[in-house]
């Protein structure tokens, strides 16, 4: 056969096989076929992998006929024709489409635009924990001071003394009992306490406050007037619970005030507990309590309709009438708000003989805000000064130019506001939508604003910054969430008779662990990838201690190994493969699609045939392992389960609940497999160790999660900047030591610097 | 207010009067098609007790003479029925300010509490549910009866705080009801979808504008999406341009730039009177509270030329002439307000074509305290206004210490709510409803 390559007339044509063999259900140019195969013929595998699957799988039916030289040749011609990436940007190249933000953007979007007029929202609050309490209360009278009080017939007496004090109070648990907070100095009568600071929200979602006391409190969140809870008034001496709800957004900071006071009540205690999103009922961790105020921040309220996930991430691609209406619904009720608050956005009071001119100026910079960017004069002429002269009040005027801001396709589209030319307002308005899902902050806009993002070296001094903004680390965990899908992990219920232990509580402090793990990993110094897949110890505190084996003493989580040598990062970490399993048992085929697809890198097509796995169908003596691999033993299915089964199968040594086990069902596990790897050549794992230690040096992991971090950053595919942009940044990463925030920063500059002129440093250099 | 404000409302609204009528998800419009007669009640609250020798006629009976404070009820005289000798006789934790605010209208005792008054023990909200809301309940029970809100709680110049003194209107025990003392806010609650749309109108065409400006340099792909989206925005303008259903009674003229302040008392207590006429004519609430201040209120009425505040003044000595002058004057003062009521409901013609809203609507206007002096809760001030609950109005009595449980179990029974057995503190309505027919 030496020298068939040189003359292709000799050896089998492979578009010809193609035309003869495959065409029938893949289409002329591997399109698909409705009703045979419809999804588009494309994928990462190399040639070598392509060809040893179509020898063994294809054509379907009658496998085995495809093999040696004319599978060589078949393969070769569909690897180049349409099949590869090179191929397939080609052939179908693919384009940047047009979004709108998306309801995670918009409520983002709005809350920093508010923001923006109120100082110091996102100041660095420091390292002090807990919330300031200043007590208030009279001093215990001197003996003089009784007797004078009990003198029946003395007037003028003197007011009581006043004993205050005020320290930093780790969180919101006191008994006071029937003493005052000062046993020594305090009467304990009659007191009161008003607790101020912030408090940080990792997530978004629905944050419930619980308060229990048998005195009179107000509770505020995020809001200086109105409390969330007003409970001033007892309904009587019994201790009572009171409970409301608040949607914050996560990665920001609240402001927060507690009032209490008792009067003459019999005792006095108070306890503030909290659930917030995906949580459980708990004492607010201290590490989250700030004892600075801070400014409010605007969070729509008005529900947004979910977003288009299906290609993975949420993308703003597609509009409806519900998502319009829901745009001007939120609009309405920002206008309601900045209504309410003009005077604390303004600077300005009602009465004061520069109103209107303030009212100006915030009319102006709101819209240069929402549309991140300068108005122009004649922008200036139409939008604000014309609509002033219209209107019958200024604050008539104010109202209609926020809401024309937040309903134009301006501030929805934050690709649109700029001109033909790209400039340093449009880097700007794109590092905030990678990095922040927002909009540029004061400092950001200060930058584009004096011309300070064109080099390389400027952006990356900024999104340097950017990096570590709380911001960014919401939107990262956002992404971590969905790579690991915690998402389904949080409502993985098992058998309560099976495992007891796993709770609503135990389920939570998982989520807790993975958490702890994936910000030790990502926000350390290095923030290394392989740190992901590859660490051997796990977050445990005293309840995950009992169940995964490894005691741990007291509430706070440790770093514990419970098993060496045998945990792999994410890949074994008990949230992850809990939700991987059914409720009694392993899920081999959850697991190794989860590998496969998000960790290994191999692509995978939905299944021909939908099969579900009934328990009870199978011989009750087998394995998990035998069950699986007797259920997928049809050709049609070996395509997939070949990848699926062996990757999935290493993780047998995890029941259900991500317990190390070495029985299943009675019988020794085996989780030692020989893998049929994309690079065309075999590989024997013994366990998830060796899958991560493989991952990590795998070309196709590597490039798996850095198509994914972009997809999820910036919401359309690497390929629409260049065919390249995907292989140089995995490139880049391998250099970086694997650095994924630095990853984070190349692939904001990738999506901010597209455009933009090429002479740009030049300009800079002068 | 006058008419010419009409003007500058539209003007405020950016709307012309062609445009008014957007008036959607606006159930209870039609009140023309009513078959019964609506009753209605409006119970009105001023603070701090009153001057009973300024305040309650000598004579007994139809033929009586109003004394000072009651004066500006003169052209209302035979649509009117003043009830003296209603005791409040709740006992139980509180002073007598407190009970008198919040037992005034639940007449039941305040639960055990945390709050310290003037005297007698700490205390709490009201451990039942107010007359307002009782016969709320049971109007919005029936089909026929049914409106909108049920009842509507408007407040002038009440504090932003939530106590005993400040709340008598309740859902239930602990469950005090704020009233709403700001006309803007009660217009946007009343009107509030409309005022939306009218905002909406006025940007539609800069947004239109702005989409034909960015679309200019897209790729066709992404004009697409563009396009879809003017559909949309197109397809608002459609909506907003039809009127949804005609109202038979325009809004009410609102000053647009009142400061809710102090000394614009008269201002925003005149506007909410308007909302709350308009309220009735569009028949949103059959039942509302009309809360001047509070209880212990210190509103200095320097539109009446009174500086002190009036709780502080409300303590002084009987034979402190100038304090009694000016507490005359605020007396008086709120008298008006009620008969600025009674007046704007006579010249409403009712929407089913018969009578006056006010031939249908019974005011009734009362206080926390006998006298400001004393504390006291006996013969506590009751004026009813208006027709339509079945009184024999145009006279003055003189009852026999009578538990004001019984007049709010009457109250109910005239609005139709029979089964209504007792109210409040059960042992105080032994002898029943009173029979004021």
């Amino acid at each position: 056969m030496a020298g068939a390559g040189h003359a292709p007339a000799a050896g089998p044509s492979g578009a010809a096989i193609y035309e003869k063999s495959c065409s029938e259900c893949h289409g002329k140019n591997g399109e698909g076929v409705r009703g045979k195969y419809a999804e588009i013929l494309a994928g990462n595998r190399s040639l070598a992998s392509l060809t040893r699957l179509i020898s063994k799988t294809m054509p379907e039916g009658k496998e085995g006929t495809c093999v040696g030289a004319e599978a060589d040749a078949v393969a070769a011609y569909i690897f180049d024709a349409f099949y590869s990436p090179a191929a397939q940007a080609r052939v179908r190249p693919v384009e940047e489409s047009l979004s709108r933000l998306t309801a995670a953007q918009y409520r983002n979007s709005v809350a920093d635009l508010l923001g923006r007029f109120r100082p110091g929202f996102d100041r660095p609050l420091g390292t002090e924990h807990g919330l300031r309490g200043a007590y208030s209360g009279f001093a215990i009278p001197t003996p003089e001071e009784e007797a004078e009080a009990k003198d029946t017939k003395k007037k003028d007496k003197k007011a009581r003394k006043q004993e205050n004090f005020t320290r930093v109070d780790s969180g919101l648990t006191h008994v006071f009992g029937t003493e005052s907070p000062n046993v020594e100095k305090m009467i304990p009568g009659e007191f009161n306490i008003r607790w101020t600071g912030s408090l940080y929200a990792p997530d978004t979602g629905l944050y419930e406050f619980v308060v229990t006391t048998e005195n009179g409190i107000r509770l505020w969140i995020n809001d200086a007037d109105e409390p969330l809870i007003d409970s001033w008034v007892t309904p009587g001496p019994t201790v009572r619970e009171e409970k409301k709800s608040v949607f914050l957004l996560g990665g920001k900071t609240y402001r927060m005030a507690l009032a209490f006071f008792k009067f003459k009540d019999k005792s006095a205690s108070i306890d503030v507990l909290w659930k917030p999103p995906h949580g459980v009922l708990e004492h607010i961790p201290t590490e989250l309590l700030m004892p600075q105020e801070i400014p409010t921040n605007m969070i729509v309220k008005t529900g947004l309709p979910a977003d288009d996930r299906s290609d993975g991430y949420e993308r703003g691609t597609t509009i409806s009438k519900e998502w319009d209406q829901a745009t001007t619904a939120a609009a309405l009720e920002v206008v309601a708000h900045v209504e309410a608050t003009l005077d604390n956005l303004t600077g300005s009071k009602s009465a004061s003989p520069e109103r209107v001119e303030k009212l100006k100026s915030f009319a102006q910079r709101f819209l240069e805000v929402a549309y991140r960017r300068p108005l122009d004069e004649a922008q200036k002429e139409s939008l604000v000064e014309r609509v002033f002269q219209a209107a019958p009040t200024p604050v008539v005027a104010v109202k209609r130019i926020v809401l024309h801001a937040l309903k134009s396709p301006r501030f929805l589209y934050p690709e649109l506001a700029r001109g033909d030319e790209m400039d340093d307002f449009a880097v700007a308005t794109r590092l905030a939508l990678v990095l922040w899902d927002s909009l540029p902050d004061t400092a950001l806009a200060k930058a584009a604003f004096e011309k300070r993002l064109h080099t390389r070296e400027q952006l990356e001094k900024e999104t340097g910054r950017m990096l570590l903004d709380a911001r960014t680390k919401a939107k990262v965990n956002g992404f971590l969430q969905q790579w690991l899908d915690m998402e389904r992990a949080e409502h993985a219920a098992k058998d309560a008779t099976l495992f007891p232990e796993f709770d609503e509580a135990l389920r939570a402090d998982l989520r807790a662990s993975l958490q702890l793990f994936l910000d030790e990993v990502v926000w350390g110094e290095k923030s290394d990838y392989r740190q992901l897949l590859q660490a051997d110890h796990l977050w445990l505190n005293a309840r995950l201690g009992r169940v995964y084996g490894k005691p741990v003493e007291g509430d706070k989580f440790e770093r514990v190994v419970p098993e060496a040598g045998r945990r792999a990062g994410v890949l074994t970490h008990p949230y992850v493969l809990s939700a991987l399993a059914y409720n009694r048992t392993t899920s081999p085929i959850h697991r190794g699609v989860f590998l496969s697809r998000s960790i290994v890198g191999i692509p995978l097509k939905n299944p021909s045939v939908a099969v579900a796995f009934e328990d009870a169908k199978f011989d009750p003596s087998l394995t998990m392992r035998e069950k699986v691999s007797s259920l997928t033993k049809n050709a049609s299915c070996t395509g997939c389960h070949g990848v699926i089964n062996p990757l999935g199968f290493t993780l047998e040594n995890f029941d259900a609940v991500g317990r190390w086990r070495v029985e299943d069902n009675k019988k020794p596990v085996n989780a030692v497999v020989d893998f049929d790897a994309e690079e065309g050549h075999s590989l024997h794992f013994t366990g998830p160790v060796d899958v991560a230690n493989h991952a990590v040096n795998s070309a196709s992991a590597h490039e798996a999660f850095v198509r994914e971090l972009f997809l999820y950053a910036v919401k359309q595919p690497p390929a629409a900047f260049g065919v390249e942009t995907l292989p140089a940044l995995k490139a880049q990463f391998v250099d970086d030591g694997f650095h994924i925030r630095k990853l984070l920063g190349r692939i904001a500059l990738t999506k901010a610097m597209q455009g933009f002129p090429e002479e740009a440093p030049k300009v800079a250099e002068r | 207010m006058n008419s010419l404000n009409r003007r500058q409302f539209l003007r405020h609204f950016g709307v012309s009067a062609a445009s008014l009528p957007f008036l959607a998800g606006l159930p209870s419009l039609s009140a023309a098609a009513t078959p019964q007669k609506p009753k209605r009640l409006v119970i009105l609250f001023s603070p701090n007790g009153t001057l009973p020798t300024e305040f309650w006629p000598e004579e007994e009976g139809a033929d009586f003479q109003f004394k000072s404070i009651l004066q500006p009820l003169e052209p209302f005289k035979s649509q009117t029925l003043i009830l003296k000798g209603v005791f409040n006789k709740i006992k139980g934790d509180g002073d007598h300010h407190m009970r008198g605010m919040s037992c005034l209208l639940t007449a039941a005792q305040l639960s055990p509490g945390n709050i310290m008054g003037g005297g007698g023990a700490p205390a709490g909200w009201a451990s039942g549910i107010s007359i307002d809301q009782e016969i709320k309940k049971a109007l919005q029970a029936r089909a026929e009866t049914k409106t909108r809100f049920g009842s509507m709680e408007f407040g002038v110049a009440v504090p932003n705080r939530a106590d005993p003194w400040t709340r008598m209107s309740y859902l239930g025990a602990n469950q005090p009801v704020a009233p709403l003392d700001d006309p803007y806010q009660m217009f946007a609650k009343m009107y509030g979808q409309v005022k939306d749309k009218d905002s909406l109108v006025s940007i539609l065409d800069g947004v239109k504008e702005d989409m034909r400006r960015v679309s200019q340099k897209l790729s066709a792909r992404d004009k697409q999406m563009l396009e879809e989206h003017m559909a949309l925005v197109r397809n608002m303008e459609v909506e907003l341009k039809t009127p949804v259903q005609t109202v038979a009674h325009p809004m009410p003229d609102l000053d647009p730039g009142i400061e809710l302040v102090n000394d614009n008392t008269p201002q925003m207590s005149r506007m909410q009177l308007n909302l709350l006429v308009n309220a009735l004519v569009n028949d949103m609430a059959r039942v509302a509270t009309f809360q001047f201040m509070r209880s212990v209120g210190q509103a200095q009425m320097r539109w009446l030329g009174v500086q002190e505040g009036h709780h502080s003044l409300s303590h002084d000595p009987d034979d402190n002439k100038e304090s009694f002058a000016k507490l005359q004057k605020i007396n008086t003062w709120f008298c008006g307000e009620v008969a600025y009521l009674a007046q704007r409901l006579a010249e409403t013609p009712e929407p089913s074509g018969e009578g006056s809203l006010l031939d249908n609507t019974l005011l009734l206007w009362t206080n926390e305290l006998g006298k400001g002096n004393s504390h006291t809760l006996d013969n506590i001030p009751i004026v009813m206004v208006g027709g339509g609950a079945g009184f024999k109005m145009g006279r003055s009595l003189k009852l026999d210490n009578v538990p004001h449980n019984r007049l709010w179990l009457t109250l109910a029974h005239a609005m139709g709510h029979t089964e209504l057995k007792t109210f409040g503190q059960s042992d105080l309505c032994v002898d029943g409803p009173l029979s004021l027919g």
